[in-house]
């Protein structure tokens, strides 16, 4: 099976240039003409996931993999990881400071949001070893779609 | 492959005046223009008509597919459809003495769009209020007023086409109305009648381009506001300088006079400043337009109710086919509102009771747009992706345009889809 991997860098604090990662990946799925409605949910994903990394953790990249039947989105950082992936997972819960609030940052939505746009969704943040986000995506019509 | 001829539906290119300088090609935001023998060349089912080809080309080798006012005699009635833009290329003129103008020049009717704004406005704050509740549609709506706008949604983010406003745009207010119940009359009689829609930009299609209609229907015509102006001012210099000319007799009031709302209209932000929505934005310029819808396609802007997009800066005042230049014609506003207020012309409830009716919403089905704008390439498949990776690790990857195509990344697609030769490279020329 051919499969395609492109990888994306973020920069922990730069809210500048924050989402970049995520809008290459949206260009990138647009050119192989994917259905619209998942390469939104992508992106969504892809946002949520690197504004984590942008807020709480260390650089980090955002991989991209294509494969005739699935997208793999996958965010890894060196940040001090998810003290609690559980509560994490809650909507509403938020480690955000005042500044990431001022921003407009910090509702609480970032893990629920990127668990309901995923099908498969997997986290992986032993205590500082940084953290490791993995979400699949089945590609309509061909892969499981459940 | 993709057709290639040299002139779209929206932009008539000369090929004798281009001097291949290629400016044109990086401003495109659908990259549908390439360089083949030093002579730009469109891909022609990717241009969405945003004149930005037009805004750099020095040589005035690009131009609006619009004719020029010479077409206007006495064997036709001709109707003036009028963008608001049109009153503030004339600072400290009414904008009742530029219509009676366009009647000097030769036009039997003048039909002020900014009308239909009007009732736009209050069907958009009436949809709004409606799916506050009902949620028929997805926050933010975006507004369909700028037809390039809609294009763009189209072609580079489809997934956006339900959040577009499912309400008829301004202009089909007026032609809807202007087909109803201003010409009957004429047609009635056997007389032959032209639209004239003018415009500040290129994005009314050129009328060969559209499928032929069912029924019989007027000519349409497009001009640009730089193609009439110079007649224009004419008439509306000799109109300042009398003392008081009688208007002519009209039967419907869009047809003589404007409001404060009305040239608002033209800058950014005219469209939102009186409508009656809490959380609005207005953003204006092609590329913050990308960057914004970029972002809401991330999931961003959920709070925010409507977004007002114009893809040219300033709004339509920085059109691409306006006479005076964006700032003035703003300043130009700007003192018409100071001297004279903003006002409307319309009651809400007998536009409400319109819109009960359904007056005003669209039947489009936005998936239709994208077999018009987003249907174009073959999609790339993995092995292509592959390949394209394979051609940018061979070029250098500096967008130095040199090999026709607007950047590197295209000029790699346009390999592997076997539309360039990747010796076209300078690059891999010079190895």
């Amino acid at each position: 099976m051919s499969r395609l991997k492109k990888s994306f860098h973020i920069k922990a604090r730069d809210f500048i240039r924050a989402g970049e990662a995520s809008i290459n990946v949206q260009n990138l799925l647009k050119s192989m003409d994917f259905d619209p409605r998942l390469i939104r949910r992508v992106a969504i994903c892809g946002y949520e996931s690197e504004m984590n990394v942008v807020m709480h953790g260390g650089d980090g990249t955002l991989s991209i993999e294509v494969d005739d039947e699935k997208l793999i989105l996958k965010i890894v950082d060196d940040g001090p990881g998810i003290q609690d992936i559980e509560l994490a997972m809650q909507a509403g819960y938020s480690t955000a400071n005042d500044d990431h609030r001022e921003m407009g940052f910090g509702a609480g939505m970032g893990l629920p949001n990127m668990k309901k746009n995923s099908d498969r969704i997997q986290i992986d943040s032993p205590k500082n070893q940084g953290t490791m986000v993995r979400m699949v995506f089945f590609i309509p019509e061909k892969g499981i779609t459940n | 492959m993709s057709k290639k001829i040299t002139s779209t539906c929206f932009v008539r290119f000369e090929k004798d005046l281009c001097a291949g300088r290629g400016t044109c090609l990086p401003v495109c935001p659908t990259k549908a223009i390439r360089m083949k023998d030093k002579k730009a060349v469109w891909i022609v089912e990717q241009c969405i008509g945003c004149g930005e080809c037009i805004r750099v080309c020095r040589e005035r080798a690009v131009s609006a597919a619009s004719e020029t006012p010479e077409v206007l005699n006495e064997n036709h009635i001709a109707i003036a459809l009028v963008s608001p833009v049109l009153y503030a290329q004339f600072p400290g003129v009414m904008p009742k003495d530029v219509l009676l103008g366009l009647r000097q020049m030769g036009f039997q009717h003048t039909i002020d769009m900014s009308y239909f704004l009007e009732i736009f406005q209050y069907a958009t704050e009436e949809f709004i209020r409606r799916n506050r509740k009902s949620g028929q549609a997805p926050w933010p709506l975006i507004s369909p007023v700028c037809p390039v706008v809609v294009r763009l949604i189209a072609f580079k983010f489809p997934s956006l086409l339900p959040n577009v406003l499912p309400v008829l745009r301004p202009v089909a207010l007026m032609a809807r109305e202007v087909r109803r119940r201003l010409i009957t009359e004429y047609l009635d009689n056997g007389q032959e009648v032209v639209l004239y829609y003018i415009n500040p930009c290129p994005t009314k299609k050129d009328p060969s381009c559209l499928p032929p209609r069912s029924r019989p229907a007027p000519a349409e015509v497009s001009l640009g506001i730089n193609d009439i102006y110079p007649q224009l001012i004419k008439h509306v210099e000799q109109i300042k300088a009398a003392d008081a000319i009688p208007f002519y007799q009209t039967r419907f009031e869009y047809e003589t006079c404007a409001t404060g709302n009305a040239s608002m209209w033209g800058m950014s932000g005219g469209e939102i400043a009186d409508m009656d929505i809490d959380r609005s934005l207005a953003v204006s310029g092609m590329e913050e337009t990308i960057h914004y819808l970029e972002k809401i396609e991330m999931g961003l802007f959920q709070d925010i109710e409507y977004i007002e997009f114009r893809t040219c800066r300033e709004g339509c005042l920085g059109g691409v086919l306006n006479a005076i230049d964006k700032y003035l014609a703003k300043s130009a506003v700007q003192k018409m509102i100071k001297q004279f207020g903003l006002g409307k012309r319309l009651h809400r409830d007998n536009i409400l009771r319109m819109y009960e009716k359904g007056e005003f919403q669209t039947d489009k089905d936005p998936s239709k747009l994208t077999s018009l704008f987003g249907a174009r390439k073959k999609a790339l498949t993995i092995e292509n992706m592959q390949k394209i990776e394979k051609v940018l690790q061979l070029i250098k990857g500096t967008d130095c345009t040199a090999c026709g195509a607007p950047d590197c990344r295209t000029f790699a697609e346009d390999v592997v889809r076997g539309e360039a030769n990747l010796n076209d490279c300078m690059y891999i020329l010079d190895k």
